[in-house]
């Protein structure tokens, strides 16, 4: 429809598809390079762990140390954990388990320090990073065998209420020694639980049964709460304001990590949602996203200044044309392609400058024989997928789309009744087969649309709520699956609203783009020290250190949000509803959008740390003096900051999540201006960053006009290129005529009902509603035993009643004993 | 009880003292119940509760840790009678907090935050506490395999129960000593701890009992 009016207009106003894009600053294209980031549920093992530090913590290190030596004596063992023999660690373990119940908070927290350097690996005895690690996985794992994780459990649950006794009195400012007893205990319970996820991946650990243990362990309460569930709680205390001292930044990394443990990773999700398909007899899919994305180059940012001037030289404009009428030729061509003509190629940087370009333009491709030639010509560019060194995805055509289209059920209906209404003047109501009367083309376009249905997991899902909605007696549900995800669920939905907005309101105080005004609560009691920093170098750590702290709560905010809407979703597609209802009542777009309108690439660069202050390099060999020039020692051969190009992509994937399919939301994206910031966003060169960027872009394309989509070409054929098609899906050029908000709204009802019936169903107290389904209590005793209330009015009047209901009333009892 | 041919093995209301539990040894083998790990430890501690390694003495291709789990289950039942015993002399006025030696008060790990709980009642809670573990319908759904994870949980239990016989035997030296005479309970559930590694020797605080059994490999023989 819209290519036609496109492709005639592009003829005369070629200067327009090419004018530079005004908003954003102009950073030259070679400032940054596409980032060899691989996305993954988290960091290596070490940089986690030492991630869980903050540098103000370090003269800390030395007190475990203290303790352990201390103990050592006191037990008569010699200071040295690698000259114990395995039984007397373990005797030396005991006593210390046995010195947590003691009464004197004193002695247990010397014993819980020493704990904390057996788990740490002992480093005071050890000559290197690796000899430290290995230690700190034997330690963890002989630790976590003798029960050291439940005890420190009932740690925690002892410091949360003494440590909030002991602060009655209340100080200005919360500071780093407010926090010290609880972080201990929750570096410990880290330190276990990272050793463990990590164990976890490793498929032949002889530790595999400690791993399923602890696995259990987590899904079972301690006292009466889910560990889970008990570490958002505390988040939610903090943003309540009673308890401001929590350290907020190892509470949240915990939650993270127990939440990866006890869920699963993207493999577990991937391992499920294909059991779930095959369950409900869905067709398995093929595609794995972040696979395909790994392949696919990143495109180069929208063009800058430079490039304006660069178009006034006639000569490359003269070129440019060329280039630009085949260009023209391809989306033509796009309206008459048959299915098999899906492949379009790359054809990249043909002339060297290539970087202002969008790697993957496209041409027309006659089909069939120009395939042979191509390999032939042996051009690697010709290619969307680089090598991969993984085990490929099922081959891919060289030469096609990356992804296969999809189309809904629902838009084959809609297809269905548009064109029957066109073409014999009458539409046929859940008819979907029947193609009487309806030219050849259609029936090929049918045949297609069929090929290429998907059915998700959620359509199925929702599709059996209402069956359930309509006949809950003979087709109710039977059994739930007791998965992990359905028991945190249940275990979250009373609070489940609260603990949203305590996350968004750290991930808001977190974010680089608030300042000391916006902080709605102190997320950095667990990091300024008492007394602030005399010297200039002093201060440029800290100041170091307070970025790298938010940047590692952002981190962990985002993931954890992430992980529970990707585990809810699969495991009831209400569950995940009902937690972006909340999201986004607590305003989560406007912020994940605030969030990204900073200078991102310098955020995504942002090199916030001092690899020679992180654990365990702080404490093994000499540490130097701080000088101006450790700050700067270590690699920086990295040019972006892993955790905050994870923190992007998460946040932008929950903001795909959020909105996907929601009229309502997408609306809210167009409203809050979004797209010139998601368009700055894609100046990351990373492929999958950019992925999600256009994904945004893509929905709401159609809302934003032809005056965007002009100046927007490139940005556009990238989302041709780069994101699923879904067939029949006008994103790119169909005018917003059938843009009604109120439509929006009602939707948007509609899915908060479903949610609310859902919810009142499965996990309500029972009543209510269902009255009519609940059984008649038929047992003389019981219904004799339950109280009646009657009304004054009949009180007064009951001879009258007797009389005439009663009394009078032949009944004829052996019939209706007998029925 | 014993009469008729069908040997019925359970206290009928109304028996009496000197006949409770009086009825002929079953073989292991030939307990068909779901708690005949339970009877049989019952059955061999009537026998001669003084013989360790007898009762402590796994049949064959039995789970180690059903074995264990009822032999805790056991030891708890039947300190429930040191507390009883306890209750006439341990008052919250005079042992105030739960101590062994001078040197450590005990917190009661049964409250949702652990307290200093006095003597009896660090008893009584811990027994409870133990008891609802036991029984937990989450931890231990079955009697006849119990989860590894579970199997965990009974440390902690030990070093808690443990604490219960120190505070006797350095506070109520008397009541310990006739408690023990005729139970054996605490030797009994220090070869236990010891033999399957749950406490390490250095935690048991409690002397080595009288002159008799040492606790090492060759208990019980002075007494059988």
């Amino acid at each position: 429809m819209g290519t036609n009016g496109n492709g005639r207009r592009s003829g005369t106003k070629l200067p327009d598809v090419r004018r530079p894009m005004d908003e954003g600053d102009c950073v030259n294209d070679m400032d940054s390079p596409e980032l060899d980031f691989v996305y993954d549920d988290c960091d290596s093992q070490a940089n986690e762990i030492a991630e869980l530090y903050s540098y103000t913590e370090h003269p800390e290190f030395q007190l475990n140390v203290k303790a352990f030596e201390d103990i050592m004596e006191e037990f008569n063992f010699p200071p040295s954990w690698q000259r114990l023999t395995l039984p007397q660690q373990r005797t030396v373990v005991m006593k210390l388990l046995e010195h947590l119940d003691v009464a004197v908070s004193d002695v247990r927290m010397r014993s819980a320090r020493c704990i904390l350097y057996l788990a740490q690996g002992c480093w005071a005895e050890m000559q290197s990073d690796a000899e430290q690690a290995h230690w700190a996985r034997l330690n963890i794992m002989t630790l976590y065998e003798m029960g050291t994780f439940a005890a420190f459990i009932e740690l925690l649950n002892l410091e949360i209420v003494r440590s909030s006794s002991a602060m009655a009195s209340r100080k200005i400012a919360e500071s780093l020694p407010d926090s010290t007893n609880l972080r201990v205990i929750l570096s410990v319970l880290y330190l276990i639980t990272e050793h463990m996820r990590t164990e976890k991946e490793n498929p032949d650990s002889e530790y595999a049964c400690l791993v399923k243990n602890f696995k259990e362990e987590l899904g079972t309460p301690f006292g009466e709460e889910l560990l889970p569930v008990k570490l958002l709680s505390m988040v939610t205390h903090l943003c309540a304001g009673t308890t401001p001292y929590f350290p907020m930044k190892k509470v949240l990394l915990l939650l993270w990590k127990v939440l990866l443990v006890y869920l699963g990773g993207s493999k577990e999700l991937k391992e499920r949602k294909a059991r779930l398909r095959e369950m409900y007899g869905l067709a398995p899919i093929n595609e794995d996203t972040l696979e395909i994305i790994k392949g696919m180059r990143a495109s180069s940012p929208p063009p800058s200044a430079a490039d304006m001037l660069e178009n006034q030289n006639p000569g490359q404009r003269k070129l440019k044309e060329n280039e630009r009428a085949l260009r023209r030729q391809t989306f033509m061509k796009q309206t008459s392609l048959d299915e098999s003509d899906e492949q379009i190629y790359v054809d990249k940087e043909e002339s060297g400058n290539g970087s202002e370009d969008y790697p993957m333009e496209f041409q027309s491709m006659p089909a069939d024989n120009m395939q042979n030639q191509n390999t032939n010509q042996n051009c690697p560019y010709y290619m969307y997928f680089k090598q991969f060194d993984s085990p490929p995805p099922p081959p891919p055509l060289p030469r096609s789309l990356p992804w296969q289209s999809k189309v809904r059920q629902k838009d084959i209906d809609m297809f269905l009744d548009n064109v029957r209404i066109k073409f014999v003047g009458y539409s046929l109501p859940g008819d979907r087969q029947t193609v009487a009367g309806l030219p050849q083309p259609i029936h090929e376009g049918v045949e297609i649309l069929k090929k290429h249905m998907y059915t998700s997991l959620s359509e199925v899902q929702a599709e059996r709520e209402i069956e359930i909605a309509r006949s809950p007696l003979t087709k109710g549900e039977k059994i739930v699956e007791e998965t992990e995800a359905e028991i945190l669920y249940r275990a979250m939905l009373p609070n489940l609203p609260q603990y949203m907005i305590a996350l968004l309101k750290i991930l808001l105080a977190a974010a680089p783009t608030s300042t000391a005004k916006t902080y709605s609560i102190n997320i950095m009691a667990d990091l300024l020290p008492e007394e602030m920093p005399v010297t200039v170098l002093q201060s440029l750590k800290l100041g170091i250190d307070v970025n790298r702290h938010k940047e590692i709560i952002v981190k962990a905010v985002t993931a954890i949000l992430l992980l529970l809407l990707k585990h809810f979703k699969i495991n009831h597609v209400y569950q995940f509803e009902f937690m972006s209802q909340h999201l986004v009542y607590a305003n989560c777009m406007p912020l994940v959008l605030k969030f990204f309108n900073q200078d991102i690439l310098s955020y995504v660069g942002a090199k916030n740390t001092i690899p020679i202050f992180d654990f365990p390099a702080c404490v093994i060999g000499e540490q130097p003096e701080l000088t101006k020039e450790c700050l700067e020692i270590g690699d920086s051969s990295v040019p972006y900051s892993w955790r905050n190009v994870f923190s992007c992509i998460n946040l932008l994937r929950i903001l795909n999540k959020l909105t996907k399919w929601k009229n309502a939301r997408i609306m809210m994206l167009v409203v809050f201006k979004s797209a010139p910031i998601l368009k700055r966003t894609l100046k990351v060169r990373h492929a999958l960053m950019q992925f999600y960027v256009l994904k945004l872009l893509k929905m709401q394309t159609k809302y934003l006009g032809r005056q965007w989509r002009k100046t927007n070409m490139k940005t556009i054929s990238a989302i041709y290129s780069k994101v699923r098609h879904r067939l029949n899906d006008d994103w790119a050029f169909g005018n917003d005529v059938d843009a009604r908000p109120w439509d929006f709204q009602e939707e948007e009802c509609a899915l908060r009902a479903s949610v609310d019936r859902f919810n009142h169903r499965r996990y309500g107290s029972g009543g209510g509603q269902e009255v009519d389904l609940t059984p008649v209590d038929t047992d003389i005793n019981s219904v004799l035993e339950s109280n009646v209330e009657l009304d004054e009015e009949f009180k007064d009047n009951y001879e009258l009643w007797l009389e005439q209901e009663v009394y009078n009333n032949e009944i004829n009892w052996d019939v209706l004993l007998s029925t | 009880m014993a009469d008729g041919t069908q040997i019925l093995r359970r206290n009928q209301p109304g028996s009496r003292a000197k006949d409770f539990c009086r009825w002929p040894d079953e073989p292991f083998e030939e307990m068909d119940s779901t708690l005949a790990v339970q009877q049989f430890i019952q059955q061999t501690i009537r026998r001669d509760p003084a013989n360790l390694e007898a009762i402590l003495k796994m049949p064959e291709a039995q789970d180690e840790g059903v074995w264990k789990y009822e032999h805790l289950r056991q030891f708890c039942m039947e300190l429930n009678g040191l507390a009883v015993r306890l209750q006439s002399e341990c008052k919250p006025e005079t042992c105030t907090q739960m101590t062994a030696t001078e040197q450590w008060i005990f917190l009661c790990a049964a409250h949702k935050t652990p307290k200093e709980c006095p003597a009896i009642d660090y008893t009584r809670h811990t027994l409870d506490g133990a008891a609802c573990l036991l029984n937990s319908n989450k931890y231990f759904p079955s009697r006849v395999s119990i989860k590894e994870s579970s199997v965990a949980k009974l440390g902690s239990v030990c070093r808690r129960v443990y604490r219960i016989f120190s505070h006797a035997y350095f506070h109520h030296r008397a009541i310990f000593d006739a408690f023990e005479k005729e139970t054996h309970l605490c030797k009994r559930f220090t070869y236990f701890v010891t033999k399957y590694s749950i406490i390490s020797k250095e935690i048991l605080i409690l002397p080595k009992l009288d002159d008799e059994t040492p606790i090492t490999q060759t208990v019980g023989e002075s007494e059988a």
